[in-house]
């Protein structure tokens, strides 16, 4: 499955459009992490917990955007956004959203 | 098409002041933002308290529903305290709708106050320590002068305008504290500006004069309360002097003289001895 | 208060130990990002959405993605500025820091990958809300263009499962 945030891709042909796919992960660190990044927040920095925890969120919610294309017999994911917003404390959800696309089999138009 | 990344000049996105320098000009700003608010809010809540009527300040008392003192267990006390309070009132300009109500507090506190609805409060602490009828009227007095100027309603006042503006400031952190300022606890601890103090003076030793014809023994309280307190050190009466509410005992003492003289007061006199039985009472 | 002057004695050296241990971090910070920029300029970020057409390249989706917090210092001086409005500053560094750093991981990804470009360049920027906590999150995205000779060389590096890796996480 190719995955790009452009719009099109320079060479392959889009034989037809599949629809709009998304994913959506919600997660939360458990508490042990919240109370070790508040303890940060008084010196600053990264929080390292949560950084990994919305890249693993992240992974999680293309993933499903992925599965969604699959079963749409897709094979490319084009014009991908991500936007995350925090729900509630600790908690954030990260959706991802694309358009699923056919692609021509590796034709190369000139280039 | 030629791509490249050319590095931008460092620090365009951040404001370039050093933020040691920025904390400090904030704290002296924040803090005469909020010392001004305070001082305006405590005057023109003041001046605003003082305009509710009396009978709204007795609602609220009702509302609060405190406990003044040990009432029930000393009603001889009780009953000589307003009567000397009715005699007092009798020569001071007091409004139809305003009563007063006093109280005994068999705390050992050298101490008495006035607070709103015309609630006046003795401590036993003071009692017990007046040598003639003279003083205690002096104290009574003074405490009845405070709430013919409204001046508990007007501190009350004051303080919740102010507290109320720092919470809207703070965005709630003071909650707590607005609560507390209309509880049981800040009725009665009200404290009065100095001016206040002076004023009820004034009035205090105008209605001596008038009920007994001279202002014998009211030089003789305020060099009670000065014993009371004890000796201070210089360096704590020039504080004192800034920082008390109260007129220091011997200004006190010294604008009893000044103002029989400038009235033609009698300072001599026989002093009024204190009822029989008054110390069995307490 | 007694226990105000206990208070206000917390609250001046957490200030203290926010503001050395912030300032600190945040000096180092800036080096570190500096020295990787400078370091990277052979890959350049472009936010266009037009790629080259020059050769034919791989497409490749790669992230970068940092949750920085503030200090105690920055916090309550931010608290302060709040009151008489303005820039804050305390907190302009802070993201100028985050979204550069983002940025370094997303091209750390797409290097990794052998790109000659990352196009269309996105931010995304998060407040991470735990209680009383002030943290955001800034996510770089882009699409890594991976010139089609090294991307058949790196044939399972750009293998199907693995094309949404996040970029490695970094110390600041």
């Amino acid at each position: 499955m190719l995955v790009s945030n452009l719009e099109f891709l320079p060479g392959r042909k889009v034989v037809r459009h599949l629809g709009l796919v998304q994913g959506s992960s919600v997660r939360s660190k458990h508490v042990g992490r919240d109370i070790a990044a508040s303890f940060k927040n008084f010196f600053g920095g990264e929080l390292r917990g949560y950084t990994e925890l919305l890249s693993d969120s992240r992974e999680e919610a293309t993933s499903r955007m992925l599965e969604q294309a699959t079963s749409l017999g897709a094979n490319a994911v084009l014009n991908v956004r991500y936007s995350t917003s925090s729900i509630a404390a600790g908690a954030a959800e990260i959706f991802v959203y694309g358009t699923a696309v056919e692609l021509a089999e590796d034709v190369v138009t000139d280039v | 098409m030629q791509y490249e990344n050319r590095l931008p000049e460092e620090g365009i996105n951040v404001t370039r002041v050093h933020p040691l320098k920025q904390f400090l000009l904030l704290v002296i700003g924040a803090l005469v933002l909020v010392v001004s608010l305070v001082v305006v809010l405590q005057v023109s809540g003041g001046w605003l308290a003082k305009r509710v009527p009396f009978d709204f300040e007795l609602k609220v008392i009702e509302e609060l529903d405190i406990e003044f003192g040990h009432n029930k267990q000393h009603p001889q006390m009780v009953t000589y305290l307003n009567e000397l309070a009715q005699r007092v009132a009798i020569h001071m300009s007091v409004p139809d709708d305003m009563r007063f109500q006093v109280h005994y507090n068999e705390d050992d506190v050298f101490n008495a106050f006035a607070t709103i609805g015309g609630n006046l409060m003795f401590y036993k602490g003071l009692l017990e320590d007046m040598p003639d009828e003279n003083a205690l009227a002096m104290v009574m007095a003074h405490e009845i002068a405070h709430v013919l100027h409204r001046d508990p309603v007007g501190a009350l006042g004051g303080g919740v305008a102010s507290t109320l503006a720092l919470l809207a400031l703070t965005g709630g952190a003071g909650s707590s504290m607005a609560g507390s300022m209309l509880s049981a606890g800040s009725v009665t601890s009200i404290q009065f500006t100095r001016g206040m103090e002076e004023a009820a003076d004034e009035e205090a030793l105008a209605a001596l004069n008038a009920l007994y014809g001279h202002l014998n023994g009211t030089s003789a309280l305020f060099e009670m309360f000065s014993d009371a307190r004890g000796p201070s050190r210089r360096s704590e009466q020039v504080l004192e002097r800034f920082l008390s509410t109260h007129p220091r005992d011997q200004d006190r003492v010294s604008a009893v003289a000044q103002r029989a003289q400038a009235e033609g007061w009698s300072v001599e006199g026989a002093l009024t001895p204190l009822p029989e039985g008054f110390k069995d009472w307490l | 208060m007694f226990s105000l002057v206990i208070q206000a004695g917390i609250v001046v050296s957490l200030l203290v130990l926010g503001y050395l241990f912030g300032s600190f971090a945040e000096r180092r910070h800036y080096k570190k990002i500096r020295e990787r920029e400078a370091k990277g300029t052979g890959l350049p970020v472009i936010a266009s959405r037009y790629p080259p057409q020059d050769q034919r390249y791989h497409q490749h989706l790669v992230t970068g993605s940092t949750v920085v917090a503030s200090d105690y210092f920055k916090n309550f001086l931010a608290g302060l500025v709040n009151i008489f409005g303005g820039r804050v500053t305390p907190f302009e560094s802070l993201l100028d820091r985050a979204r550069r750093e983002a940025v370094l991981r997303m091209k750390d990804r797409a290097r990794e990958l052998g790109a000659a470009y990352v196009f269309n360049i996105k931010f995304d920027t998060t407040r991470i809300a735990t209680g009383r906590l002030a943290a955001m999150e800034v996510l770089a995205y882009g699409t890594a263009m991976v010139p089609m000779d090294k991307a058949l060389g790196l044939r399972s590096a750009l293998s199907d499962d693995d094309v949404l890796q996040p970029g490695p996480v970094h110390a600041v």
